[in-house]
This record gives structure tokens, sequence and C-alpha cells, in this order.
């Protein structure tokens, strides 16, 4: 009974969280210029739009793949000492490291998007796509940082245990035992940058100061014109990259495990 | 890169080379400490700092000690002849919609999260993808769905006018206290601007957060607590209210709290859904800084303020988890 119960419920919610990204699937058809629902006159003429003949879109959509994939891999390679110092000594300075590099992804984006858009202007990076990398790299940290951590404190102690009696340096056995086993823990933090980077626009925002701007960024400063169907488009595109990447973690990795599950229980 | 300079000096340490990983030890916690105090660090300390500086007419702006920019914040320019309220009247309406749209968020995703936890491992994971594609979804794709659910002319308003359902609305007489909330107009019903489609709005933002930040917690209860409730003849309902819910309490008010501290910065939605009047202090803060109005200082006095705010709800949120933990 309460099962059953459970069961619409969760279908319900299922059908309001689908219903805005129906839309605007349905949207992207669009004949016209205007976005209506259902779409009039329907036709995947905007597809092309998006992908291939307007160059404000593929230009967007580079800058996006830039931005996403080169903060994905700095994050990762900039979570790892840390994630690694707080589980090899969790020290005071280790866990004050964490903590703060997980603060831009705790705070408002919009503060620590005014904070960066200063520091680039004092530091000549603002409208660099470079700096817009480094950005994205420092805001999404956390989420690796929180992977990885997790990945680390999965590591059976039994096999580090094993392989310093058997003579291993701490390099060593970092190499043989460490990184092997963390292996999905750090994809898994790379690809949620990847797909948080290729979503955000405030942060981008400031530190682009309007010298080129990523896909979601294009949206947000034509908000005031108004949508038009080749935006749609855009969003299909990010909502099946988010939901094969999502699927990929799922797949290669324990994504309930990740997301904190109990373990005991299966 | 300047990421990769910063770390260079640590890895590339080619002194001693017989000792290498000991040093490489010893010098990577303080090449980080550097770099995470330079890009963690550095900007809000930059926001703190300009935000006593001083607005030049007609031009940018010069660093000072000032707190002219907190009086106008708290009482206006003009104080103490003159007072007024208007950007903590923004900040008030940041608070109103982030409280009742994390509340509502987290109160139904509660039962949703329950059903989830209760699923298979395979299940549970398929779930997951889709609520973690829906988090992340920018939300200027969010908006512009409920923007085209909402508008006057297609979405909802045109399915209640084809289907009649305004006709009925209006024969019920409830048509009347649509008006009076500002959701019709006298023609039909209207979603754009007001209060309910900006928190709808939000709360659908935040929703799939709130499933991933119960998670966790919800999925670690003992189902043979209930279980044993229930063997003693306790009904499902009482189950939930004595034992469910008490031991879910904390984890259900650090969540809310976190997507409270999340809503504060959002802008798309505030902008398209809520009337210019009821604007939050995140919009101000994006006008001051790099819209029309250009007074820097002043949009880094708001963004202090939302930052010293979002501070206090994290601190508070953190604590209440770990007492949660600790028991």
């Amino acid at each position: 009974m309460m099962r059953g119960i459970g069961h619409i419920y969760m279908a319900l919610s299922a059908i309001v969280l689908a219903l805005p990204i129906v839309v605007v699937c349905g949207a992207a058809l669009n004949g016209g210029r205007t976005m209506t629902f259902p779409p009039r006159e329907p036709t995947l003429a905007r597809f092309g739009e998006f992908f291939i003949y307007e160059t404000v879109w593929t230009n967007a959509l580079g800058n996006s793949l830039i931005v996403a994939f080169g903060a994905a891999t700095l994050a990762v390679l900039l979570a790892w000492p840390i994630a690694y110092l707080l589980w090899s000594t969790g020290s005071r300075l280790s866990q004050v490291l964490a903590g703060l590099g997980s603060l831009p992804f705790a705070v408002p984006p919009i503060v620590f998007g005014v904070g960066l858009g200063f520091f680039w202007g004092f530091t000549g990076g603002l409208g660099e796509i470079w700096a817009g990398v480094v950005s994205h790299a420092i805001l999404l940290m956390a989420l690796p940082l929180v992977t990885i951590s997790i990945g680390l404190r999965a590591i059976d102690r039994a096999h580090l245990d094993a392989a310093a009696t058997m003579g291993a340096t701490e390099a060593v056995t970092f190499r043989t035992v460490v990184l092997p086993q963390t292996v999905p823990y750090t994809i898994s933090g790379f690809f949620f940058v990847l797909v948080l980077s290729f979503n955000e626009f405030i942060v981008m925002f400031f530190v682009s100061a309007s010298s080129y701007a990523t896909v979601t960024l294009q949206i947000f400063n034509s908000l005031r014109n108004g949508y038009t169907p080749t935006m749609a488009v855009a969003a299909i595109t990010f909502i099946v990259v988010s939901v094969l990447v999502f699927s990929a973690v799922a797949r290669w990795g324990d994504l309930p495990r990740l997301m904190g599950a109990d373990q005991s229980r299966n | 890169m300047s990421v990769a300079d910063g770390i260079d000096p640590p890895l590339g340490e080619e002194t001693a080379p017989a000792r290498a990983p000991f040093r490489w030890s010893r010098v990577l916690p303080w090449g980080l400490t550097a770099l995470i105090a330079l890009f963690c660090v550095v900007p809000f300390l930059l926001v703190i700092a300009i935000s006593f500086g001083r607005k030049i007419e007609g031009a940018a702006w010069v660093w000072d000690f000032t707190f002219e920019n907190y009086q106008r914040f708290f009482v206006g320019t003009l104080w103490p002849d003159e007072v007024t309220f208007l950007y903590l009247q923004q900040l008030g309406y940041s608070f109103w919609y982030a409280v009742i749209a994390s509340i509502l968020a987290v109160i139904t995703a509660l039962p949703f999260t329950l059903a989830l936890t209760r699923l298979s491992r395979r299940a549970q994971a398929a779930w997951l993808v889709f609520i973690l594609s829906s988090l992340s979804l920018s939300e200027v794709f969010i908006v512009m769905g409920w923007d085209i659910l909402l508008s006057n002319n297609s979405g909802l308003p045109a399915l209640f006018k084809s289907t009649g359902l305004t006709d009925w609305l209006k024969a019920v007489g409830w048509f009347d206290t649509l008006r009076e909330w500002g959701l019709a107009n006298p023609r039909n019903v209207k979603f754009k601007t007001s209060e309910f489609a900006t928190i709808l709005t939000m709360s659908y933002l935040v929703w799939p957060y709130s499933v991933i930040l119960l998670y966790p917690a919800l999925s670690r209860l003992d189902p043979s607590l209930s279980e044993a409730a229930r063997t003693m003849g306790a009904g499902n309902l009482t189950v939930l209210r004595t034992v469910t819910l008490p031991s879910v309490r904390l984890p259900l008010f650090g969540t809310t709290l976190l997507l409270f501290v999340f809503l504060l910065g959002t802008y798309v939605a505030i902008t398209v859904f809520a009337d210019p009047s009821k604007h939050t202090t995140a919009v101000a803060i994006y006008s001051n800084v790099r819209g029309a109005n250009l007074n820097a200082p002043f949009g880094a006095t708001q963004a202090v303020i939302l930052l010293v705010s979002a501070s206090v709800c994290l601190v508070l949120g953190h604590t209440l988890n770990r007492w949660s933990e600790a028991r």
C-alpha cells in the first residue's frame, strides 16, 4: 500500500521534473523564430544552425568545450593532492585546505563571480579564455575533492599494510595500490566538473567581460531579446550530454555510493 | 597557465635527489596552500576591500575606507535627513523567495527520496542519473522551459483557455480570487509576472539538489526501527511521524539551509518571473557591477552582505550536520 503510493509519487515527481525539459525540446522543432509549444511547422533546421551554420553558436560551443575540459582537468589536478593529504595525514592544514577549496562552490556563485571579476581585472586575465578555465576549475574543485576523498576512504587498509610489509615506499604504494583503486572516483569527479562547467554562466559572465561567450552565457546574454528555437537546440544538446555522462558514471562507477548511500545494504 | 606554474616548483624540485620523495611531501602542502589562498581566498578579500571603496561620478572607482556604501544599503544616502529601505527590501525579497522555495523543495523531495532509497540498487542508479541530469541543467534552460509553460500566449494559460478551464473558473467564482492574488487579468489566468511563478521555478531549480542532499541520510535509516514500530501495531502515518521524521530532522533542516544559500544568488529566474519592484539583491549586484548602474563598490557591498548571510547559514547547517552524524 505504502509502497504503491511511493511509486505513484515518484512517477508524478518525474513528470513535473521532465515537464519544462520536454517543452524546451519540443520548442526546438519550431519552424518560425518564436518559441511556442506545441511547435508550429516542425523542422530540424535549427539543429543545423546550432551545430554548423551560425558562427555565434559554433564559436560558443567551441568555447564551452575548451572551458569545460580544461576546467575539469585542472580541477582534478588541484583536488588530488588536497584529497591525498587529507586522507594520508588528516592534518589540520589539509582540513583547512579542503574547507577553503570548497568555499567557492558553497557560497552564492554571484559573489565569487564578482570577486573573480575584480581578481582577473588586477592580474590581467579578464576576458582571457584561460582565466575562464582557471575560474571554473576553482569554482568546481569541491566536486572531485569529494569524489576522490570517497574513493580514498574506500581503499582497504589491509592492502596498504601488505604493500608496506613487502617494503614498498610511499611512492610505489601510491602508484600500485592507491592510484588504480581510485581511478573510477577520479573520473567521476572529472565528469561532474565537466557537466557543471558546461552549464555554468554567472561566474563566466563576470570573468569573460563580454570578450567571448560559452553557450549558456550566449543564451544568458540574449535573454532580453527573447528566446529563439536555436537556443532550445542548445538545451537538448546539454541534456543529452548530461544523461550520457551520468549514465557512464553509473555504468563504470558506483553512483549510489558516490551519492553517499549506505554500503551495508543492497 | 598560471596554476600550472604555481604547481611546478613543488613537483619539479631537483635538489637533493637522494631524498626526493621526502622533500616532495614537505613542499607540496605549502605550494597548495599558496594556490588555494590565491584563488579561493583573495577574490573574496577583494570584494570585501572594494566594498569600502568610493565611486567617482562619470568614472570608475577608487580605493578608500568609507562606510558610505554600507550606510546607503541600510538607511539610504540621505540619512539622517531621509531614510530609505530600498536595498534592505531587496535583501528581504532575496530571503523571502529563497526561504519559501527551499522549504517547498525539501517537503516535496522528502517522500520522493524515501521511496527512492527503498528501491533496488540498480533502480536507484537509474533514478540518480535522471536526478543528476536535471540538477546540472543550467538555470537558463530551466527558466526557458518554465517561461514557455507560463507565458501568456503559450503553455498553461493557453491550455486553460482552450480547455474551457478559464470559463469554468469564472463560473464558480474562483477567477476573482485569482485576480486578487495577481494570477489573472480580466480575460485569462496569467503567471508572468508573479511571486507564484518565481517561487515555483526557484523551487524546481533546487529540487534535485534536495534529493541528492537528503539521499545519504535517508539511505542510512535503519528499516528495522520502523518495522519494529509496525510490529507493535503502529500505522504507517504514526511510523512516519514518530520514527522516520524525528531521525531525519537535522538533515532536513541542514538541507533546507544549504538550498536557501544556493537560492540567495538566483538571478535569471528573478529577472524573468518577478516584478521589477520585487527584485532581489543578486539582481542589484549584477546591475551595479556589470549592468546599467556601474557602481562597483556598492555592488561589492551588497555582495559582502549576501556573503555574510550565506556564511552564517552555512556554518549553522554544517554544525547541524555534524550533530546528526555524531548521533
